[in-house]
């Protein structure tokens, strides 16, 4: 019976995209798309990692567990994901909490502070802990220490600084929103604040906390930029397949590697969006619940903030020692100050800052317009494999850079999709890559904006592109505009994935980061990243400037991952 | 009215990029394995000598160009490998990536042992590995400067010592070749004395690098005690900025490398590479690698002062083509035995 409906309806579906062949058409292209650029590469590595010469050889499957080389890197990665994941998101939820609620002063700075992590550039958070707790860091010799910051302590240290924002971002939102009226109700039977913090208001964070924790887990899982600079003899899954394609130019075993860590991300993925998601207790749609109740007692809030003081001023301190590191001439012997780094930067990478500029220039308009487009197709119009769509436009939010890189590399090289040596293939890595965050945000913005306007326009005769471009887009400003923000800042700022579709015609900023950083040089390689963070936020802020212009709404701030 | 103006801007930001993307110019690829700021004096050099021709080229390791040459032999994307050493020229002329160049007019004056005989490659400078220490570190630690293979081995030692990956570097291979004809039986290849020494010096190692020059830096710094690096990088990025520390070589013989020069086969402007594969050979040209106290192959071209020359150091008898012939198998064994890769 219930099958006979299913099948009624998806005829039904069949018909009315038949009938309106704008439609039909358009969510061709799209699917299209998204088979090319993000199924397409996918298969290639499974193929790659499975098939030699065209016949079935999972060779180095069959080698990882064997091999200690192989394994003792990704059992590393996921005890590294594991103690970040629990470090990360402990400090964004004393940060939530001092913001969202209690009455501590000095909140934007503070919120600013926890930003910073997110448009700054990679390697930068680990270039500084060399400076400042290296072997002969300004720490280290300071109190006379003599401890090893490589490994394991620098890689939790660094990579819990770059994403605790992200849990950060989460917990704020969950903790803002919890109804206040089930907290007072225990107050008011006579519980302790205490046990009210313990038994409801942590109980309601948990689906939340754990959210949080599972992406911070992910994005440890898939970071390149710190371990490649502190990784010291603490190997990594991220670094090791690197060397294994550009070291060794070993595609079969890169492929291997890339799946051990495409299979936690992705079942963690599934995991946090089809089960716990679905477990939230806060609405964040329909009627807003009001301002939560702020904690005003001293007990609780001044430990809360002199926490968050600290951690603020480490922030600021890893971004102030890389800031004087970039003017300094010979850090660690001659501190006397120098632009010689900066000339030096626009010298030999000037040419970079116009390649970067010019991609990403490209990349994030059709970018923003793709993410708001499919957003707008999964929310408002009824199709076959509505959902199919909103899955994998949304998959590679879990697949790690690495991965993506080494699958275009895999998937792009040949006809028919010959792309590598182009600027194309960087553009289209910045694209699909990013694109999540803006259709997430998209279908977010969307699902509260009322139908009833678009089907107006389409009522008085506007076609479908007429009541998307003078409607729908105008309608989610905001969400396009953060997309958009979100991807400039990426094309600037990411390097896993890009590292291995550079080529000679093209340099981007974040790979001639990392070839100083290759080179030790720490200065230049500061530089560099100040650089980077010079335009980012110059952009930030012309494009806040124009879109609010246009649109003259209320502008969400940037959000995240 | 806001709504059509947003659509032109929209429009218009889409065209200004395509416009940005622009058509490629005709002009002559080339990989480089010199650090990024020393290509760029040779390269800048060699355009203002020919105003003509335009030079775009990307940075990579020795070991990185060669892989990548693999990748793109369907469809080479560059015509000339200008710089690294020659282990990966031997290692790509043997894979069939490499364009012979008997008729250049250097062939006649360089040495038959820094050529290939079938024109495959040619050398464009030597270079000898040395042990960089860091003073400080040996002052607080209270050991001398490392004088032999052995001594890396020092207890003294252990997690001090930094170099890079041996499938990484030309370096780190040029040192591991050294290390396999110093130690046992100087054959090419690993016999048992090899493996146990790369196993006890691998524990020793604090760090692996990506890049084989940044030991030297590092040790400046004082981030470790010990690097195996080119002497020319030693002076150029240890000694010349002024950081405390020491050049020593091995008693037992060091190491060495032909910096090497190829045409890429099917590469797609071959006969501009000529003109800079001839321009590379000259005095003029070599003239400048004075300032980065690498040795010039060219032998009326000027020497550094303090360059270490083979006269200074004790050379072993490395079959450098051997080494080239098998890296591939080397690097495997070298993977077995230290654990890494």
């Amino acid at each position: 019976m219930k099958l006979d409906v299913y099948r009624r309806e998806l005829r039904g579906e069949f018909r009315r995209l038949r009938r309106d062949p704008v439609l039909l058409s358009i969510v061709a292209i799209v699917f299209a798309l998204l088979a090319i650029f993000i199924i397409f590469p996918l298969v290639k590595v499974i193929q790659y990692s499975l098939w030699a010469n065209g016949s079935f050889e999972p060779r180095y499957f069959l080698e990882f567990f064997q091999k200690v080389y192989y394994w003792r890197p990704l059992i590393n990665s996921l005890i590294v994901g594991a103690l970040v994941s629990v470090c990360g998101t402990t400090v964004a939820f004393v940060f939530a909490y001092g913001i969202a609620r209690t009455d501590i002063p000095g909140k934007p700075l503070f919120r600013l502070v926890a930003m910073m992590p997110i448009v700054s550039p990679p390697f930068l958070i680990a270039l500084s802990a060399i400076l400042l707790l290296g072997n002969h860091g300004v720490i280290t010799d300071a109190l006379n220490l003599n401890w090893d910051i490589y490994g394991l302590p620098g890689l939790v240290l660094t990579e819990t600084l770059a994403y605790f924002p992200i849990a950060f971002m989460i917990l704020e939102g969950v903790l803002s929103k919890i109804d206040p009226s089930i907290e007072e109700a225990a107050l008011d039977m006579g519980a302790s604040k205490l046990r009210t913090f313990l038994t409801v208001t942590l109980p309601l964070a948990i689906p939340g906390i754990a959210s949080a924790a599972l992406l911070v887990f992910i994005r440890s899982l898939e970071d390149f930029g710190n371990p490649v600079v502190i990784q010291g003899r603490f190997r990594v899954l991220t670094v090791a397949a690197y060397h294994a394609v550009t070291g060794r130019y070993n595609l079969p075993l890169g492929s291997t590697l890339a799946i051990f860590m495409l299979l936690p991300t992705l079942m963690i993925f599934v995991v946090q969006k089809y089960y716990i998601a679905r477990r939230s207790y806060v609405t964040v749609t329909g009627k807003p619940s009001g301002i939560g109740l702020k904690s005003t007692e001293k007990r609780v809030k001044i430990p809360i903030f002199i926490a968050m003081l600290l951690f603020g001023g480490v922030i600021l301190l890893v971004y102030g020692v890389v800031l004087v590191g970039s003017f300094t001439k010979l850090w660690g012997y001659d501190h006397t100050l120098t632009l010689a780094n900066y000339i030096y930067v626009f010298k030999v990478g000037g040419q970079y800052v116009w390649d970067t500029l010019r991609i990403a220039l490209v990349a994030t308009p059709v970018g923003g317009l793709l993410s708001i487009l499919i957003a707008y197709l999964v929310v408002r119009k009824r199709f076959v494999g509505r959902g199919a769509m909103e899955f994998v436009s949304m998959l590679n939010f879990a697949v790690p850079g690495v991965v993506v890189g080494i699958a275009y590399i895999l998937a792009f090289n040949t006809p028919p999709f010959q792309l590598t040596g182009t600027v194309f293939i960087i553009m289209l890595v910045f694209i699909f890559r990013r694109m999540p965050v803006g259709i997430r945000d998209g279908i977010a913005q969307l699902q509260q904006i009322d139908p009833a306007i678009e089907e107006a326009s389409s009522s008085l005769g506007a076609g479908f592109f007429r009541t998307f471009i003078r409607v729908t887009l105008p309608l989610v400003a905001p969400a396009f505009l953060s997309g958009m923000v979100y991807m400039f800042v990426r094309c600037m700022t990411a390097i896993s994935a890009v590292i291995f579709v550079v080529s000679a015609g093209v340099q981007l900023l974040t790979v001639a980061l990392l070839y100083e950083v290759d080179q030790a040089n720490l200065a230049a390689a500061a530089a560099y990243g100040y650089v980077i963070i010079a335009i980012v936020l110059t952009a930030i802020v012309l494009m806040r400037f124009v879109v609010g212009k246009l649109f003259k709404g209320g502008l969400t701030p940037m959000r995240g991952e | 009215m806001k709504k059509t103006r947003m659509v032109f801007v929209l429009v218009g930001v889409l065209l200004l990029g395509l416009a940005l993307v622009g058509a490629a110019k005709d002009t002559l690829t080339i990989y480089t394995a010199f650090d990024a700021d020393q290509a760029q004096v040779y390269i800048e050099a060699f355009e203002a000598s020919h105003p003509n021709i335009d030079v775009e080229w990307v940075r990579l390791s020795s070991g990185e160009v060669y892989t990548r040459l693999q990748a793109e032999a369907a469809n080479p994307q560059a015509s000339l490998w200008f710089g690294g050493s020659n282990t990966s020229h031997i290692a790509a002329a043997k894979a069939g990536l490499l364009e012979p160049y008997k008729e250049s007019l250097a062939w006649q004056y360089i040495a038959p042992q820094f050529k290939d005989p079938a024109g495959m490659w040619i050398g464009l400078y030597v270079g000898y590995i040395g042990f960089v220490s860091n003073t400080d570190f040996l002052a607080s630690a209270g050991v001398d400067a490392p004088t032999s293979w052995q001594d890396l081995l020092k207890p003294e030692f252990k997690g001090e010592i930094t170099i890079a990956y041996a499938f990484a570097s030309g370096t780190a291979y040029t040192t591991l070749a050294g290390m396999l004809t110093a130690i046992g039986s100087p054959d090419p290849g690993f016999d048992a004395e090899d493996e146990a020494y790369v196993a006890a010096f691998s524990a020793q190692v604090g760090q692996y690098n990506s890049s084989g020059s940044a030991a030297a830096t590092m040790v400046g710094q004082g981030e470790f005690g010990v690097g195996i690096v080119f002497s020319h990088d030693i002076l150029k990025k240890a000694v010349a900025p002024g950081y405390p520390v020491v050049m020593t070589f091995p008693e037992e013989g060091t190491s060495y490398e032909i910096g090497g020069m190829a045409l890429i086969k099917g590469g797609p402007q071959l006969e501009l590479a000529k003109v800079f594969y001839d321009w590379a050979m000259t005095k003029e040209a070599q003239d400048l690698y004075e300032q980065f106290y690498r040795l010039p192959l060219n032998p009326e071209a000027n020497l550094a002062a303090g360059s270490v020359k083979a006269t200074d150091v004790n050379v072993l008898p490395i079959d450098l083509v051997w080494y080239g012939d098998n890296k591939d198998a080397m690097l495997d064994k070298w993977s077995e035995v230290t654990g890494e890769y």
